[in-house]
């Protein structure tokens, strides 16, 4: 499991540029499925067909970075956020394009905090000519992703959002056993501009039940304003967001079976933030939507932290929705 | 090209009001039609063309033909019109502006002279609150009979040729309108023939919902969509190139991602590559701004792979914005050469 989490974090795919992680799974999930499908914007569908209820659990596949926007007489190249950059947690870090180049995020010089417009990609190209060798504009980067194992059960490194979701739904698209249920494991592009790929699947599929699957604001230590959401004590099931009130039924459903079946879950009651789980209620005639959440810490940092355990627990959980509910 | 994007500009087709848009597009569309073609009408006002080709994949061209405006909220006591803006306009551009509404009233919007305006006042920006459209009435009544609450008003702005540039309302997206018309009646010689499923789509709304577009990607359910586009740019004096956007006469202007939509890659580089195989001056977008149709056709539906061309433009959501005849003539030989077999 951690080999394919290796994998799955190592992998470039920023909003829109969503190819070589979706080969990736797609290679991974094909030997379990009906069949596997990638629509119009780059959602893969994988479809293990049955007769019962029609259910589709989603995870996004691409990761926060930057568009190259322009090239300067020098070789530095400006960016363009794609998704919510934590300028302060890049700067002076290592970037890499979708073509292998390296490079490092630097804050003007005298600039007092880092953001888009004070910001620059140097990958020690000297003049313009040279930078334009190697980068094109609209080229996308990240901030080098790496992952690391800590003490215990913990890890660090990017981008656990959302690529540990996707283990989590691999996982349980492999461990799934005898059901009648209609599962559809969606691999969605382009949540971190606006979730805008998990819109359009979830309108082909029209399923009864959509379950997306991401991580979560975990407490940080020494913070002021406790969300009661800690590593290491389970995955959380989803209340209501910034930007969702989940069905209340399917609520019910989901503590049910944790609670029948010994998995140990925390509540996710959220004022802000927002996953693809919005989208998928609405998308369509709409349908009754939930979410499985890993708690993370230091979200969008380059360090963002998980718990194997929790890692653990969300997929049993996937899995026993998809036989049982 | 140029008549008709004259035409096009001077027409009065505010957000939800396009018909007088419409009914010049259908004109030219009926007369190139042949029994093989199809002019659809959806319920929001917008009007396609569709040239069909079983089995081949759904390619939908579009462009917007509303324009941005204002409208008649109310009127002061001594006989001038209260307004709001429909779309996004800077209350800078509108100040003294000449404007005319749906019922071919003239009018001036109101400003502060500068010898009347204090200190303060000279550094601030005017706000809409405090204009108010003037059309020589002296009453409440004598104003709301001619110009009842809900009455549209839009730029009213000459069309004039500068050289190679054009200087007039409208252009977005009517320039759009007038390079998919002219696409469409060069595939008329041609005998349509197409390498997709085509549709041009002439849609309404942009300006302030992209719903027109929403209705247009339900319908014809594309697998590929080319919204053509206008797109802000600051090519002026002063500005380096990393502000400015893109340039005036550099040719059609291409776009990885805007604020509403990260384009398709593949569609993005086949447009590119036609333009390098046909000889078409084109130039990549240096910024990522705004926000158009696009982002509503990529998620419509079930889902569209979408790329923007634009033609890059100076002072737009004006009364006078400005553009290169050379960049339309190449978004038309760009739209042609793509979808031709």
């Amino acid at each position: 499991m951690i080999e394919l989490l290796k994998k799955l974090m190592l992998t470039h795919g920023v909003s829109g540029r969503e190819d070589k992680i979706c080969e990736l799974i797609r290679k991974e999930v094909e030997p379990y499925c009906d069949e596997v499908t990638v629509d119009a914007v780059g959602n893969l569908i994988a479809h293990k067909k049955g007769n019962g209820k029609k259910i589709m659990l989603g995870a996004h596949m691409d990761e926060i970075g930057y568009f190259a926007t322009h090239i300067e007489k020098n070789g530095n190249i400006r960016l363009h956020s794609i998704g919510g950059i934590n300028y302060t947690s890049s700067a002076f870090g290592a970037v890499v394009s979708e073509n292998g180049v390296y490079g490092v995020l630097v804050p003007n010089a005298g600039a007092d905090s880092p953001k888009e417009e004070n910001v620059y990609i140097d990958i020690g190209a000297k003049t313009e000519k040279q930078a334009r060798a190697k980068v094109k504009i609209g080229d996308a980067f990240v901030s080098a992703p790496s992952i690391r194992r800590l003490s215990g059960n913990r890890y660090i490194g990017r981008p656990f959002d959302d690529r540990v979701g996707c283990l989590v739904l691999i996982e349980a698209l492999k461990a799934v056993g005898n059901t009648d249920n209609d599962l559809y494991f969606v691999f969605t592009t382009q949540e971190e501009v606006g979730s805008r790929g998990a819109r359009p699947a979830t309108y082909g599929i029209a399923p009864e039940i959509a379950i997306a699957i991401d991580v979560t604001r975990a407490d940080e230590k020494g913070t002021q304003h406790k969300l009661n959401i800690d590593l290491g004590k389970g995955p959380t099931i989803k209340i209501k967001d910034g930007s969702v009130i989940c069905s209340s039924e399917l609520l019910g459903e989901m503590r049910e079976i944790a609670d029948a079946n010994g998995v140990k879950y925390q509540d996710e009651m959220l004022s802000d933030g927002g996953t693809d789980t919005s989208v998928m209620q609405i998308a369509g005639k709409g349908c009754k939507a939930g979410a499985i959440s890993i708690p993370c810490g230091y979200i969008h940092t380059c360090n963002e932290m998980i718990d194997l355990n929790d890692v653990r627990g969300a997929i049993r959980l996937a899995t026993l929705i998809c036989e049982r509910i | 090209m140029k008549e008709l994007l004259k035409e096009l500009c001077l027409a009065f087709g505010p957000s939800g009001y396009e018909d007088s848009v419409k009914a010049i597009i259908k004109a030219r569309l009926e007369k190139v039609a042949t029994s093989a073609c199809e002019i659809i009408e959806d319920n929001l006002g917008g009007i396609y063309f569709h040239i069909p080709k079983n089995g081949a994949p759904r390619l939908m061209i579009n462009a917007h033909m509303d324009e941005i405006a204002l409208m008649v909220t109310g009127a002061t006591d001594n006989g001038e019109l209260r307004f709001e803006r429909v779309g996004g306009i800077d209350p800078l551009v509108l100040s003294s502006k000449r404007v005319i509404s749906e019922n071919g009233i003239r009018g001036v919007i109101s400003s502060k002279p500068i010898h009347l305006l204090d200190k303060e006042e000279r550094s601030k920006k005017p706000t809409v609150d405090k204009m108010q459209i003037d059309i020589g009435a002296s009453s409440k009544k004598e104003v709301l009979d001619a110009c009842p609450i809900g009455t549209y008003f839009a730029f009213d702005s000459d069309f004039v040729k500068m050289g190679k540039k054009i200087k007039a309302k409208a252009l977005d997206d009517r320039h759009g309108c007038a390079e998919m018309l002219s696409a469409i009646e060069a595939l008329a010689k041609n005998g349509f023939k197409v390498k997709y499923d085509l549709f041009f789509a002439f849609t309404t709304r942009e300006e302030v919902s992209y719903s027109g577009a929403n209705c247009a990607t339900e319908i014809i359910r594309p697998d590929y969509a080319v919204v053509i586009e206008s797109k802000a740019v600051l090519d002026l004096p002063g500005v380096g190139s990393d502000k400015s956007v893109a340039t005036l006469g550099d040719g059609a202007l291409i776009s990885y991602a805007d604020r509403g939509a990260i384009m398709n890659r593949a569609l993005t580089d086949s447009l590119i590559d036609t333009c390098e195989k046909n000889g078409i001056k084109y130039q990549i977008n240096r910024a990522v701004s705004g926000g158009n149709d696009s982002a509503t056709i990529q998620r419509g539906a079930l889902g569209t792979r979408v790329a923007l061309v634009s033609a890059p433009s100076r002072y737009i959501h004006s009364s006078s914005s400005v553009v290169d005849m050379d960049d339309l003539m190449a978004i038309r030989d760009l739209i042609f050469n793509f979808v031709k077999e």
